[in-house]
């Protein structure tokens, strides 16, 4: 009889799929509609300079200048939903272009610190962790209450490990794990690639959240 | 007095007129459509300081690229998107928010916002002063651009 696929291959499978769909459509934005854009308007602009009417030149203008905001607004989309860094650059140079982002859209600072020299991944592996640290990070946005947090990275031989610790609110472990869904998300996202995840918060005192990915 | 002072002036007047927990005022970057948030009274923290929201994109720059204006009532509940589309809502742990374009040469510009850390909305008197406090930084705002 054929072997049927357990929860872990199956959970794993739909993460992959949804990580791959992500892409296909981030890359799609970018490299297909954002570059169709593009040519509307430089074409545009082309217009633009041979219209003679000052009211018609306004109006193409107009209309240029919107089709710029929307370029941008798609290649922006595009980043946020499959930074292109992860892949060309590897996680350490994605993260701290996140956290500027981060910074400038929550007001919150976050501190890198890093040690060790960065270890290239599989691909699976850092979006996992890119996908973990985003979710950690938007916790902090929407309950921690603070206006700095900390991120270190240690780079070992045989491990990496992440610590995201905020001096916040902190929480109700258990009621939090019945409340959200996050948590359980990152801890099984972590899991599906060998890796390990763990959190300690005290109400008052704030939430730490470790990552830990052996290097098999 | 100054411009910077006079809208600062105008803030904490709002917050007092209508016993409200936060005034905001946003602003559309001189150059690109980025919107950052540049004078505040009321508020917890200086976040604020720090948030810039793209065109469209929070309640600041819904408001710009529709120049009307927005209510938001017992945040995140019923709200259009995620909750952390709302970076100005969390950062002041707002639960109610009402905010007003203000134009500049006839365009949405600038935002004026008022929220509560309690679901308690203002009345429609209360919004009548909002609207006129942001028809009177029409006139101020002009030095910023």
């Amino acid at each position: 009889m054929e072997r049927q696929p357990d929860k872990n291959e199956i959970s794993s499978y739909i993460i992959q799929s949804q990580e791959e769909e992500i892409k296909r459509i981030a890359l799609e934005l970018h490299e297909g509609v954002g570059q169709t854009l593009y040519s509307l308007y430089t074409g545009m602009q082309f217009i633009g300079n041979a219209v003679e009417q000052d009211e018609m030149k306004g109006y193409v203008s107009d209309m240029a200048e919107l089709l710029e905001k929307t370029i941008q607004e798609i290649r922006l989309l595009a980043v946020e939903l499959h930074p292109p860094t992860l892949t060309t650059l590897g996680l350490l140079p994605a993260m701290k272009s996140y956290l500027k982002l981060y910074t400038s859209t929550y007001g919150i600072e976050v501190e890198l610190e890093t040690s060790g020299k960065e270890v290239p991944l599989e691909e699976r592996q850092r979006i996992t962790l890119f996908r973990v640290c985003q979710e950690a990070l938007a916790n902090i946005a929407r309950y921690a209450d603070t206006v700095k947090a900390e991120m270190t990275f240690t780079w070992q031989f045989d491990h990496l490990s992440i610590i995201i610790k905020d001096k916040g609110r902190g929480f109700d472990k258990d009621k939090g794990w019945h409340q959200s869904t996050g948590l359980a998300a990152m801890r099984e996202r972590m899991h599906l690639i060998g890796g390990e995840w763990h959190l300690s918060t005290k109400i008052g005192e704030g939430t730490v959240v470790e990552l830990y990915l052996p290097f098999i | 007095m100054n411009q910077s002072f006079e809208i600062a002036h105008m803030c904490e007047s709002i917050l007092s007129k209508i016993a409200t927990d936060f005034v905001g005022l946003a602003l559309q970057n001189r150059e690109g459509p980025d919107v950052r948030w540049h004078y505040a009274a009321g508020n917890s923290n200086d976040k604020y300081k720090k948030i810039t929201v793209r065109y469209g994109k929070g309640i600041a720059g819904k408001v710009i690229s529709t120049g009307s204006p927005i209510t938001v009532n017992n945040f995140p509940d019923n709200i259009y998107g995620k909750a952390l589309e709302y970076p100005i809502m969390l950062a002041e742990k707002l639960l109610y928010a009402y905010a007003v374009p203000i134009f500049y040469k006839g365009a949405p510009k600038g935002v004026l916002l008022v929220g509560r850390r309690t679901n308690k909305p203002i009345n429609e008197g209360e919004q009548n002063i909002v609207r006129q406090a942001a028809l009177s930084l029409e006139g101020m705002i002009s030095g910023l651009f």
